[in-house]
């Protein structure tokens, strides 16, 4: 052995043994300036993932510890690949069905194409042709199966329809999985994602349009599969807090609904940005994103959305929920996302009512952290909706059937009173700045006649008022939590994870107000603006409110920013006199992000960086602007 | 045993004729999901799809291991060309299961249904969450024939052809009972309802008389070819009937299945109704109930097993296919030797 390979195997050995980020301290959030620097830096990340992986590997118990993803890191890094070989024959002798077999498949039969033995290329083959693939029910199905379909027919172009397990050809199966990615692209680009700014389900995006961006025969879908990933990455950097991910979400779970940063949009963060702690295990599916990562580095102006945040912004944007069967006079109605972002606390709401009928997020306050494992940073209120007619809505089912099944399958919360997550046809909330005002018209005979609010183990200083305002301060940020009918306080108890047969108590307590007719006001500050907590106090008492409840539930308040918000459920709020035009806005709008409805162009800008993703002349351009005032 | 397409145009000759004299024997199929809480990427560990019950009385499996099939069809002329709609849409099989060709792209999906015109057996038609498709081309192709559905409210959960005449289908909606006299070209609301109706079936005994359950109306039955319905006395409307069935040896008895309610049976052409759960589990949860050509009536429970009564509901007892979901039971005239 010569001395260069020696040193190159310490180096492995020792950045295997290292300290993983997930156990580290956080990483500093200061905008990394130079390129190379910028580089080498996202490189390493890359590596550490790998390297942890690769090393996580039982070479002598390779049934136990040799995945797919292992096998991936393994073929990226050209090391044991008999063994690889003879793992994939094993594994595809009882291969699974669906996008979460499908694009692990694919991503060993790329990286492993020219490495594999031929048997076990011809493994992967035979089970594409064998196994049944379903292709799920959600948008992150959908493009994780086509995404996987197409490759594979691209990699075996010319074979005939008994070769495939749909019975078509290859270009036939090719023809369908570039239709529906088109037609899924023009959707994302137009009127938006259905799954919008999701917290563990990014993964299900990122890594296939990687894939696509990667290894794709066509420059066009190659082209397509980078400017999606700028696209979805520059609104991750856009709606995250020192790299956490907040509220507003189409999909969450209990845990990332109140530990804002433990979602596999962290592991993002940290390997795009460095700006936060990556999660346990790189966030599990992150392994994937790995192997190909260097294929791809988001540009400066994404970089420094995420980590260089001079201003306060507000940002307002346009989505659509989930696809509604029946029961609705429109297929996907629109979603209306606000984003206010500051350095110590950013605030973020949708218009409120069904989004995705189990998982949606609809609101919060969450403050930053310094360390933001472990903390609950975040408060909200919500509506606890579980009904048949929702679920029959969104899913072709029957009434009484699906609540039974989600319970058990990965849902655990959905049909309980005290739950965090979910959306609500009786919620209607409005956000101006850093307050919210949520309202609720719960109809008698409702399941759940409540609503509930999340207050976290991590605040602090938590005083009720007399005035009928709760005050707390989390981090950095003073809030204050006006309810609008009695309440009280129960323990709040946590499903810790989709399988979970019980509820543990995580900390943290639930204003539960058990009222119909209902609302929750929050204003949120920097603590930096006021001399004192007690201050704070004074000021938000001291706001012009009035609000009723009959006959629906009705808001004025002035804000502390001096606004005059006007709110009545089901109606269109106003600020200062003005109603809220929502059919005017856009699909981005905001001084980062920008793009009309319908037009298939997003302009990011971070100062005097721009770059424009156009899917009509599917061109990336990136242009310097003239200093301000120039 | 005259083979099957002999059979059909006899029973659409005779339509007024209770065929319970003629004894035909009949194939038993049903489509059963039999893993449990299956979700999307987790392994499939059992056999599930479609399956024939033997002379012996076995479940015999056919074809692919699928668990979002809802239904098979099989054309009348030719049994090894069978279709199931499912989760990806509709497959279909030239060769009686052993391959299986995807039909549809991706814009259509979650097939609730499937039917085979009997008189027409090229076209198939396809009950969608979103409507309707027919092939008219063994699903070689498939279009959307949507005219006289409502935009919205037009969620499809059952489709039936009428074995009297060809082109006629009746569609059970989200908004009612929706009846086609020309093979999808147009569409009219023959029962008008708030909810979706769940599953709709024309009698074995009298091709006039169609049985509707619903999601929040009861049971319907229609007397003259699914022109006029009748909402069923005693039948509950308070919570959804998944589907009905009719007793293919015994034009006097109907059966239902609830979740909320379990089996009721009607032996008295739907005059009167019992809820017939003894022996069943607890809070049934019955997910389908249907009749094999012995007159042996079947209850689907969700997650427990597939029940059989040799009474017609009376008793009960154990089937196979432990922890199974019976998505639909079809019976067909025997195929050709």
């Amino acid at each position: 052995m010569t001395f260069k390979p020696l040193a190159l195997l310490m180096l492995t050995a020792a950045a295997a043994l290292a300290q993983p980020s997930f156990e580290a301290p956080p990483p500093p959030t200061a905008p990394v300036a130079d390129a190379g620097r910028r580089q080498a830096d996202y490189f390493q990340r890359v590596d550490e993932v790998l390297n942890w992986r690769a090393a996580r590997i039982d070479l002598k118990d390779p049934a136990k510890s040799l995945d797919m993803g292992a096998i991936a890191v393994l073929l990226t890094r050209n090391e044991h690949v008999d063994l690889c070989s003879q793992r994939v024959i094993a594994l595809m002798k009882e291969p699974g069905t669906g996008p979460f077999w499908m694009f692990p498949t694919v991503c060993v039969a790329y990286a492993g194409r020219d490495r594999l033995s031929p048997e076990a290329r011809s493994a992967i083959r035979e089970a594409w042709r064998t196994a049944r693939q379903l292709r799920g029910d959600t948008e992150n199905h959908w493009v994780m199966y086509y995404a996987s379909l197409y490759l594979m027919a691209e990699l075996y172009p010319d074979e005939p329809a008994a070769s495939w397990y749909s019975g078509k050809t290859s270009a036939e199966n090719l023809a369908e999985a570039r239709g529906f990615l088109l037609h899924w692209m023009d959707l994302t680009t137009t009127v938006g994602q259905g799954e919008y700014n999701p917290c563990h389900y990014i993964g299900e995006y990122a890594i296939p349009l990687l894939f696509l961006s990667t290894w794709s025969r066509d420059p066009e879908m190659r082209q397509r599969g980078h400017m999606m990933l700028d696209w979805l990455f520059a609104e991750l950097a856009n709606n995250t807090l020192n790299g956490v991910l907040r509220g507003p979400n189409s999909r969450a779970d209990e845990g990332t609904a109140i530990e804002r940063w433990n979602a596999l949009t962290s592991y993002f963060c940290w390997l795009l940005f460095g700006n936060t702690p990556a999660p346990a295990g790189y966030g599990g599916w992150g392994v994937y994103f790995a192997p190909l990562a260097k294929n791809y580095q988001v540009p400066e102006v994404i970089y420094r959305l995420a980590t260089d945040r001079p201003d306060d912004y507000v940002q307002r944007d346009r989505a659509r929920t989930r696809r509604r069967w029946r029961y609705s006079d429109e297929l996907s109605p629109a979603v209306y996302k606000t984003n206010y972002l500051r350095r110590d606390y950013a605030v973020g709401s949708t218009q409120g009512g069904l989004i995705d009928p189990i998982q949606t997020h609809a609101w919060d306050v969450t403050w930053a952290e310094p360390d933001p494992r472990g903390k609950h940073n975040t408060l909200f209120s919500l509506h606890p909706h579980s009904s048949p007619r929702a679920m029959q809505a969104y899913f072709s089912t029957y009434p009484e059937a699906m609540i039974t099944a989600v319970t058990f399958e990965g849902k655990p919360s959905y049909d309980s009173p005290d739950k965090i997550l979910g959306s609500s046809p009786f919620e209607r909330i409005f956000q101006d700045l850093d307050t919210v005002v949520a309202l609720y018209d719960i109809p008698p005979g409702e399941r759940f006649p409540q609503v509930n609010g999340f207050f976290s183990k991590d605040l602090v200083n938590v005083t009720e008022s007399p005035s009928g305002w709760i005050f707390a301060q989390g981090g950095n940020t003073y809030l204050a939590y006006r309810p609008l009918a009695p309440y009280h306080w129960i323990p709040y108890l946590h499903y810790a994870g989709g399988w979970a047969k019980e509820k543990l108590p995580v900390g943290g307590r639930l204003l539960v107000s058990p009222h119909l007719k209902n609302g929750t006001i929050v204003q949120a500050a920097s603590a930096a603006e006021f001399p004192s907590f007690a201050a704070f106090q004074a000021a938000v008492t001291a706001l012009p409110l009035q609000f009723s409840l009959e006959p629906v539930p009705t808001v004025r308040l002035t804000t502390l920013r001096g606004r005059q918000i006007s709110f009545t459920h089901g109606q269109t709020p106003s600020v200062n006199g003005t109603p809220v035009d929502y059919a005017a806005w856009k699909l981005f709008e905001g001084p980062h992000l920008n793009a009309e409805v319908g037009g298939r162009r997003l302009t990011i800008t971070h100062g005097r960086l721009e770059r424009v993703l156009d899917f009509n002349t599917l061109t990336i351009t990136d242009r310097v602007l003239p200093p301000a005032g120039r | 045993m005259p083979p099957a397409r002999l059979l059909l145009p006899l029973l659409a000759l005779f339509p007024g004729v209770p065929l319970a004299a003629a004894t035909p024997a009949y194939d038993f199929f049903i489509c059963a999901n039999i893993n449990r809480n299956y979700v999307i990427g987790s392994k499939i560990e059992t056999l599930n799809g479609v399956y024939h019950r033997t002379a012996a009385g076995a479940w015999e499996h056919l074809g692919c291991n699928d668990t979002g099939l809802t239904a098979v069809a099989f054309d009348p002329r030719d049994r090894q060309v069978v279709y199931t709609s499912a989760l990806n849409g509709l497959w279909r099989s030239l060769d009686g299961g052993r391959t299986w060709r995807l039909c549809n792209g991706w814009d259509i999906t979650e097939g609730r249904d499937v039917a085979v015109d009997p008189h027409a057996p090229d076209h198939v038609y396809l009950a969608l969450p979103d409507g309707v498709a027919v092939s008219t081309d063994r699903a070689q192709t498939l279009v959307r024939r949507e005219a006289g559905l409502p935009d919205r409210g037009k969620y499809t959960q059952a489709i039936k052809v009428d074995r009297t005449r060809a082109g006629r289908v009746f569609a059970a909606c989200e908004s009612g009972v929706y009846l086609t006299e020309d093979g999808a070209q147009h569409w009219r609301q023959v029962l008008p309802t708030r909810e979706t109706v769940n599953d709709v079936q024309q009698s074995p005994h009298d091709p006039r008389v169609w049985l509707a359950v619903t999601q929040s109306a009861g049971a319907w039955l229609s007397r003259d070819g699914g022109l006029t319905w009748q909402q069923l006395p005693g039948v509950p409307t308070d919570r959804a009937l998944y589907n009905g069935t009719f007793d293919v040896t015994n034009p006097q008895r109907l059966a239902l299945g609830s979740w909320a309610h379990g089996v009721l049976t009607s032996e008295d052409g739907g005059a009167t109704w019992t809820a017939r759960n003894a022996g069943l589990p607890a809070a049934p949860r019955v997910w389908r109930v249907g009749v094999d050509p012995a007159g042996r009536l079947y209850a689907s429970v969700v997650q427990a097993t597939l029940f059989v009564s040799d009474d017609f509901g009376r008793t009960w007892r154990r089937d196979a296919l432990e922890g199974s979901q019976v998505n639909s039971f079809l019976l067909l005239p025997p195929a050709a030797p």
